[in-house]
């Protein structure tokens, strides 16, 4: 009988608890860590944040679906990590700190024969001075409870519109080094969208504000693309989107400063400007968690397992730009000193980012961070699970599934707006996510066969049938698992 | 503002009819991509 330990019920946890429970016999316990008592479903939380749904539509309970499932779980979130046990624990064990019910406050050795860490990230506002979600004019959209703010937020904005004031709205990346700006772009778009159902667009500013180099980088260095019978380069996409929907675009800068109404950013030529609004969204960066990890000793080993977020198979060695390549990447984020530890999605350290790095003439680093959300998470932690099903069933270590970002596909649905009839989406298929220069010499790192764009209604309608698609999957409805990752 | 998006291009984008077939399309199309595996990168060798 094996135990498996999942920190975490975010896209990638979830997903691991729900593979384990359906392949391994009820002999094998698995048991979800998790701070959260929702599952949500994160990328419709711009949906929740310009008031085109309500929070309770992308979210669901996890403890009466774990319980019917026979999954394990505990609302408390790890504190540290000891994966040789200590003087009284032979297992290995993550301590774990319950945050609410009876127990709340209470610590427990969660002792494990399989950890998969699945945190993902902190949500590093604090990197941003005076960055707070609902504060200083500011919201966010990475969580449902910040969706939510932020759509009571533009909801007085677009009422003092049509009482008269005119508005500036400010969307983006809220550091030097934020990832995410996939969600920051989809955003904007459904603002732009809202204040024109509105009838308000003509008393709004909209910027877009972004550590970006160029348009449409979203932290893979970009990506050239088949768009209909000719190929086109996501800069280009994207400029001509904000260009016909007259916002405005700031790259290449870190903000590092936000006080009531005006965000202050550094850009690339180390300048110090600031810039005013009345509503912003900016995205904060992301860290890990912090976690310390201990010996059998109690003699701190956290740069055995952590480097930020967790250590994988990847190669950390620190090289230059011109010699990164795909094979730096991790394929089956097994940690190399505790090799029963696991970690996808967001948690693993990546070896350094996909977009060229890029530092201010003050020499302050400016550019995105790699993004390992949505697709990349599902099937990493899928890999994951099966690698530790195999392994508890054949007897021995087994690492036959493999998914490295240099060779794998991501789909990137972004809306564009709201609505079955009016609603508009940007579908974007890339591989594979992290380019391959070797491989795609001629098509900047990717095959155009399988790296296309389209704009139009068939992307909203296929981010909502995603939306419907993936909470019925992560129900565990009849079938669930037809639906790939 | 700039027009960049033609009213052509426009129509199609936004016509139900023509995007119900894209829906379609596209649908089949991620789905290669997505579910059309993964593995490495490396050269393991034994």
């Amino acid at each position: 009988m094996s135990k498996i330990v999942i920190l975490g019920a975010g896209i990638s946890g979830h997903v691991a608890a729900t593979h384990l429970r359906r392949k391994l016999s009820k002999e094998h316990e698995v048991v979800v860590v998790s701070p959260n008592s929702n599952y949500q479903w994160i990328p419709s939380n711009i949906w929740v944040g310009v008031g085109r749904m309500k929070s309770k539509e992308i979210l669901f309970p996890l403890a009466p679906l774990y319980k019917k499932k026979g999954i394990g779980y505990k609302q408390a979130k790890a504190v540290s990590f000891f994966p040789e046990g200590d003087m009284t624990e032979s297992s290995p064990y993550v301590l774990a700190e319950y945050v609410a019910g009876s127990s709340k406050g209470e610590k427990e050795k969660v002792t494990y024969d399989y950890l998969i860490n699945a945190t993902g990230p902190k949500l590093n506002f604090e990197a941003t001075e005076g960055l707070v979600p609902g504060k200083n004019k500011t919201y966010s959209v990475c969580t449902y409870t910040h969706a939510d703010h932020a759509w009571e937020g533009l909801k007085d904005v677009i009422n003092q519109m049509k009482a008269g004031k005119k508005a500036k709205i400010l969307i983006g990346t809220g550091h030097a080094k934020s990832t995410c700006q996939g969600a920051a772009f989809e955003y904007v778009l459904n603002v732009e969208q809202e204040l024109r159902r509105h009838n308000v667009r003509n008393m709004a500013e909209v910027t877009w504000i972004s550590n970006e180099y160029q348009l449409g980088d979203f932290g893979m260095d970009g990506v050239l693309m088949s768009y209909g019978s000719m190929s086109m380069k996501s800069s280009e996409m994207v400029e001509m989107i904000f260009e016909d929907r007259d916002i405005k675009w700031i790259l290449g800068a870190g903000v590092n400063k936000v006080e009531d109404g005006v965000a202050h950013y550094e850009n690339l030529d180390g300048e110090q400007k600031s810039e005013s609004y009345d509503f912003a969204m900016l995205i904060p960066s992301f860290s890990g968690h912090g976690f310390k990890a201990y010996d059998k000793h109690k003699v701190d080993i956290t740069d055995k397992l952590f480097k930020g977020f967790m250590i994988v198979d990847a190669d950390y060695t620190a090289k230059p730009y011109d010699e990164w390549s795909v094979q730096d990447w991790p394929e089956t984020y097994q940690n190399p000193t505790y090799k029963n530890i696991f970690a996808p999605g967001i948690a693993f350290a990546p070896p350094h980012a996909i977009s060229k790095p890029r530092k201010s003439k003050n020499g302050t680093d400016i550019s995105p961070a790699p993004p390992r959300t949505g697709m990349p998470s599902g099937i990493t932690a899928k890999l994951v699970a099966d690698n530790i099903i195999d392994s508890i069933k054949s007897g021995k270590e087994s690492l036959h599934h493999k998914g490295s970002l240099g060779n794998m596909g991501a789909a990137c649905i972004a809306s564009a707006g709201f609505g079955m009839t009016k609603g508009s989406g940007i579908s974007i298929t890339t591989y594979p996510i992290v380019p391959d220069y070797n491989k795609y010499p001629n098509t900047q790192g990717r095959s155009l066969s399988k790296t296309f764009g389209n704009i139009g209604l068939a992307g909203h309608w296929l981010k909502l049938a995603l939306h419907y698609a993936f909470i019925y999957k992560a129900k565990m409805r009849p079938f669930w698992w037809l639906i790939p990752e | 503002m700039t027009q960049r998006i033609s009213k052509y291009q426009r129509f199609v984008m936004m016509n139900p009819i023509i995007q119900f077939f894209k829906f379609i399309y596209l649908s089949i199309r991620i789905m290669v991509v997505v579910a059309g595996g993964h593995g490495g990168t490396r050269k393991h060798v034994k």
